[in-house]
Parts: structure tokens; C-alpha cells; sequence
């Protein structure tokens, strides 16, 4: 609640009375109203908020001494957590030096404000994402999709504010396109959504990302964010696709859901609250066209359940993610589906029987969604998952095996496109990365 | 001795208006209730406008439903310009969990 008025441009304090959640819930005992009333009555006539200062401008240094380089490190590390800035693993402290040699990830100016950050309504600046990625261990050269995905997560039509707070532990997942992802090791193969020591980008700009949406967003477990698990919240999803290998006919994302021109250096931001993998392909003597299609039910059948997450995006967001690897997607191209008419499939598919839904209480839900299109979408039996087939996202990534697919659980009232911005010098990044990493080509990988 | 000094991460912040002033007393005064209408909200306010009656004298709480209610409507331009309409003194807006 402090994050809220914060980021209203009030002093971060409220006027709140707390109790124990067992309260707030069915049936429950609520004389504890009566025994705290005169909390109630001083809240509205003596009330002061403990916060009084106006803090933007110049970005504080803080300093540590230790015994040696190893111990002044140990005590940052040590006074970040102990300000509830770090988030149980090692931080490089955001040394000058070390941000400003990130900074050469961006021509923006470094006070360059890129917005108030939700819900508390930190200012977040170039700065400010480059003393992220310092912290979480990033090269300039990720600093372009980072600063992409902030100003897209920044994108009020993103519905941060209320999904950085609320309990259903969504959690950001950034699509790149475009050269850059191979330029800066940013992996679309095997592991994609997970730690690779060839391609770690990913890992990095994702905890950049989560630093600063706890940091400056206020977006603390329990306390600023209710999410009840946070799952994939340590580096968020931060992945590319796999552009070389579309098959033919196949747009990339960038251009499919936002029109940016193919070749395009961009991200593409949604947020999710589930991911599980998919067992699509057959056991036994299927026939491609048997393994296709008992792979496309198998998918969407995974996809009918009513746990109702795609309801703020319903109209205009996205019901999930479907990643399936390039070796599937050239097959089923070969075999005459495209990507539109597996979207369709699965949208037919996957729409759920009102009677199940009227089972588990899922129209209550339905019936008080703000938007009105989705309450109406209630008259429809089945009732379909979402308003229509463009809304699911399929991507083509990972691995070269053809027996699983992934599903990113939707959560996400849009999904948000930006460009990325590269310096001139970007060239130079690049050749900086190889010396200190190694060289990065196809070529040059284990 | 080593020393290391790096940046504070969180960002500032800029407070760019100031809260609602407190009242000098509640007897005698007009009070709204916003709500969400979720976490038990239908008995505890009704419950926190009887206690308030109980204990000022000339105080008048707003029903529960005197303004919009539903997270989909409280925050919105409309429901703050009924509050304002309606001249109450004071709002309590519940429940958060």
C-alpha cells in the first residue's frame, strides 16, 4: 500500500490499519474490528505520514571498508541484503566504474528518465538500468534490451502497476528479435529459459530486470508484491527467438504481433505466471501426420484448464506462449499447417465446457472482468480461452529435439513491442565481449 | 583498509502532493466508505459504520454502496468525481489483502 500512494506521487506512507489475513476470510471472526476501532478513528483525525523527503536527483553512493578487496565486497554484499536490495545471490556492487562502462551500452543521456517505476514510482533512469545490470553481473552490451524491456514493462497498457503487486506471481517473459540476440549470446536452442554459461545474457538482463522492479518498483516479497510463490522471478524469462530457423512462409514474432520489419533489433514483453513443459511427440508407429496432430490436441488439451489467468488479457493480451523448436515447426510446415491455423486449432481447441466451468465458480469470475467483451464472453459454450486465435503467441525456440514443446501460462493484458536502440560503437561492445568471453560465433560453441 | 563505494540502487522518488489533511474530530462529520467489495468487505465495513455512529455523535457514514464498488470501479475518474459530489469529509477505502 506504501508502493501504491508512492507511486501517486504521494509521501510512501498510508493511513492503513493491518490484520492477520485470517480475517479477510469466509466466515471468519471479525470482532477484532471493534477491538482496534480507535485505530480506525485516529487514522482519519491524527495520522501523520513518517515520510517527509523528496528524493530524485543525484544517485546516493554508498561506502564499505574491509580488510581487503575480497572483504569491503563480503560487507556490500552484507549492507545490500540488509537494505532489502538483493535477492539471495552475489551482487557486484554498482561501482562507478562499473556502471560507467555499461554505459556505453546506450547513446542516451545517463539522467535520461525512462519512467516512474510501478507501484512504488521510482524514478527509473538509464542509470538506473545500468546500476542493475552492474549489479547482476551485465556487459554493455546487454544494456539495449535492457533499457527495451524496461521501457516496454514501463508501457501503462502493461498493467505493471497492478501486476508487480498482486498475488498471482506473474513474472515478465522478454522475446527478442533481431541480430542482437546472436550478437550478444542471448540463447533461442537448447536451455533457452535457463542458465547457459555460452549465452548468458539472458540470465543477467532478466536480473537486472527483477532488481530493478524490486529496487526502484518496490516490489518486495510480502511486502510490496503479494505474489504468493514468484516463481521464475530470480532472472525472469529472458530468451531470443530462433530466426534462423523459421520455416518458410513463418514471420518472425516482431513482425507477426507488433509490425516491426523483419530484421529489426526488438523486444517483445508479456508477463506469465506459469511455464511447464509439453511431452508432444508420439511413442509409437504415428504417421507424421498422426504425430502432428496428436501433438497439436495433446497441446491444447494442456491449455483448457480453468484456472482463468488469461482473463485480463482476454481482448487484447494473450493466453500464453507456445514454444515449440524449429525441427517441429519446418515438420508441421512440411505436413501444410502454418502458424495461423495452429493458433486456430488450438483456440478451437482448448475452449472449456460451461458445465466444467460452472463446477469450479469460474463464472463469477468472468462475470465481474471490468472488460465487458469478457464478461460477455460467458454466453459461449464452450467457452473459449481467449477473445480470438491472434492472441496466442507461438515462438519458435529451443532445443533441436522434436518431443517437447512449452507452455508460458499467460497473465498478461498486452503484449508490449520495442526497438532496440544500439550506440555506433555497438561494434566495439561486441569485440570487447569476445576478448573478455571468448569467441562467440556458431563456430567457436562447444 | 579497502574501500568500495557504490550507487544506492532503489531510485528516487518525487512526492508531488501532499496527503488529505486529518479532521479536527469526526462528530458531526460526513464519511464515505469505498470498496472493492472483496476480502469480507460486506461485513466489515457495515460493521466499522456501526461502530463510528455508536461513538460520534451527529456522524453520518455512507452505506457501503453509496459509490461504485469492485476493484474494476474504485480507482476510476468517475468514482473519485461521486466522491467529491457527495461532500463527505473523509473516505475509508477497504479491503486490501
Amino acid at each position: 500500500m506504501k508502493n501504491a500512494v508512492s507511486g501517486l506521487g504521494l509521501a510512501p506512507d498510508a493511513a492503513m490499519i493491518n490484520f492477520p489475513i485470517d480475517m479477510f476470510l469466509p466466515g471468519s471472526d471479525i470482532a477484532p474490528l471493534e477491538q482496534r476501532k480507535h485505530e480506525f478513528y485516529d487514522a482519519l483525525t491524527q495520522w501523520k505520514p513518517a515520510f517527509g523527503k523528496s528524493a530524485a536527483g543525484v544517485t546516493p553512493l554508498l561506502s564499505v571498508e574491509g580488510e581487503s578487496h575480497e572483504d569491503a565486497l563480503d560487507k556490500a554484499n552484507y549492507l545490500l541484503i540488509a537494505n532489502l536490495w538483493g535477492d539471495g545471490l552475489p551482487l557486484w556492487p554498482a561501482t562507478k566504474q562499473r556502471v560507467d562502462r555499461i554505459l556505453h551500452g546506450t547513446v542516451l543521456p545517463r539522467d535520461h528518465a525512462i519512467g516512474k517505476f510501478p507501484p512504488r514510482g521510482g524514478i527509473t533512469t538509464v542509470e538506473t538500468c545500468a546500476i542493475a545490470l552492474a549489479m547482476a553481473g551485465g556487459r554493455p552490451e546487454y544494456l539495449p534490451v535492457l533499457i527495451a524491456a524496461v521501457e516496454a514493462f514501463l508501457d501503462p497498457e502493461s498493467n505493471a502497476e497492478q501486476l508487480q503487486a498482486a498475488s498471482g506471481s506473474a513474472f515478465p517473459v522478454v522475446i527478442v528479435n533481431g541480430p542482437i540476440a546472436k550478437q550478444i549470446r542471448l540463447n533461442s536452442g537448447f536451455g533457452c529459459l535457463g542458465p547457459d554459461p555460452q549465452q548468458p545474457a539472458g540470465a543477467s538482463i532478466g536480473r537486472a530486470l527483477r532488481l530493478i522492479q524490486q529496487n526502484v518498483g518496490g516490489a518486495l516479497p510480502g511486502i510490496g508484491a503479494m505474489a504468493n510463490y514468484g516463481g521464475n522471478r530470480n532472472t525472469n524469462l529472458v530468451f531470443a527467438e530462433d530466426e534462423e530457423n523459421l520455416p518458410a512462409g513463418w514471420l518472425p514474432h516482431c513482425t507477426d504481433r507488433h509490425g516491426f520489419a523483419q530484421g529489426a533489433n526488438s523486444v517483445s514483453l508479456l508477463f506469465a505466471n506459469g511455464a511447464t513443459n509439453m511431452r508432444r511427440r508420439g511413442a509409437k508407429k504415428e504417421t507424421p501426420e498422426e504425430d502432428a496432430l496428436q501433438g497439436m490436441h495433446r497441446m491444447a488439451d494442456f491449455m483448457r484448464v480453468p484456472n482463468l489467468t488469461s482473463l485480463g488479457g482476454y481482448e487484447k493480451g494473450t493466453p500464453g506462449v507456445l514454444l515449440i523448436p524449429a525441427v517441429v515447426a519446418q515438420t508441421m510446415t512440411r505436413l501444410g499447417w502454418t502458424k495461423k491455423s495452429m493458433r486456430e486449432f488450438l483456440w478451437e481447441h482448448s475452449k472449456i465446457p460451461l458445465a466444467d466451468l460452472k463446477r469450479n465458480g469460474g463464472p463469477a469470475w468472468i462475470e465481474i472482468d471490468a472488460n465487458p467483451l469478457t464478461r460477455e464472453s460467458i454466453k459461449h459454450d464452450p467457452w473459449p480461452i481467449t477473445f480470438k486465435p491472434d492472441n496466442f503467441v507461438i515462438i519458435v525456440a529451443g532445443g533441436g529435439h522434436p518431443t517437447n514443446s512449452y507452455w508460458l501460462q499467460g497473465y498478461s493484458p498486452r503484449v508490449i513491442g520495442r526497438e532496440i536502440r544500439v550506440p555506433e560503437t555497438f561494434d566495439r561492445l561486441l569485440t570487447a565481449a569476445d576478448r573478455d568471453l571468448g569467441c562467440g560465433s556458431d563456430y567457436c560453441r562447444v | 583498509m579497502v574501500k568500495l563505494e557504490f550507487y544506492d540502487p532503489s531510485g528516487g522518488i518525487e512526492v508531488t502532493q501532499p496527503h488529505a489533511p486529518r479532521l479536527d474530530s469526526l462528530a458531526g462529520k460526513r464519511i464515505g466508505i469505498v470498496t472493492n467489495e472483496q476480502w469480507q468487505a460486506f461485513r466489515m465495513l457495515p460493521l466499522l459504520k456501526q461502530l463510528f455512529e455508536k461513538d460520534f455523535p451527529g456522524i453520518e457514514v455512507l452505506p457501503i454502496d453509496a459509490f461504485p464498488q469492485g476493484n474494476a470501479l474504485i480507482g476510476d475518474e468517475e468514482t473519485a468525481r461521486l466522491v467529491k459530489k457527495s461532500g463527505v469529509d473523509a473516505v475509508i477505502i477497504g479491503n486490501a489483502a
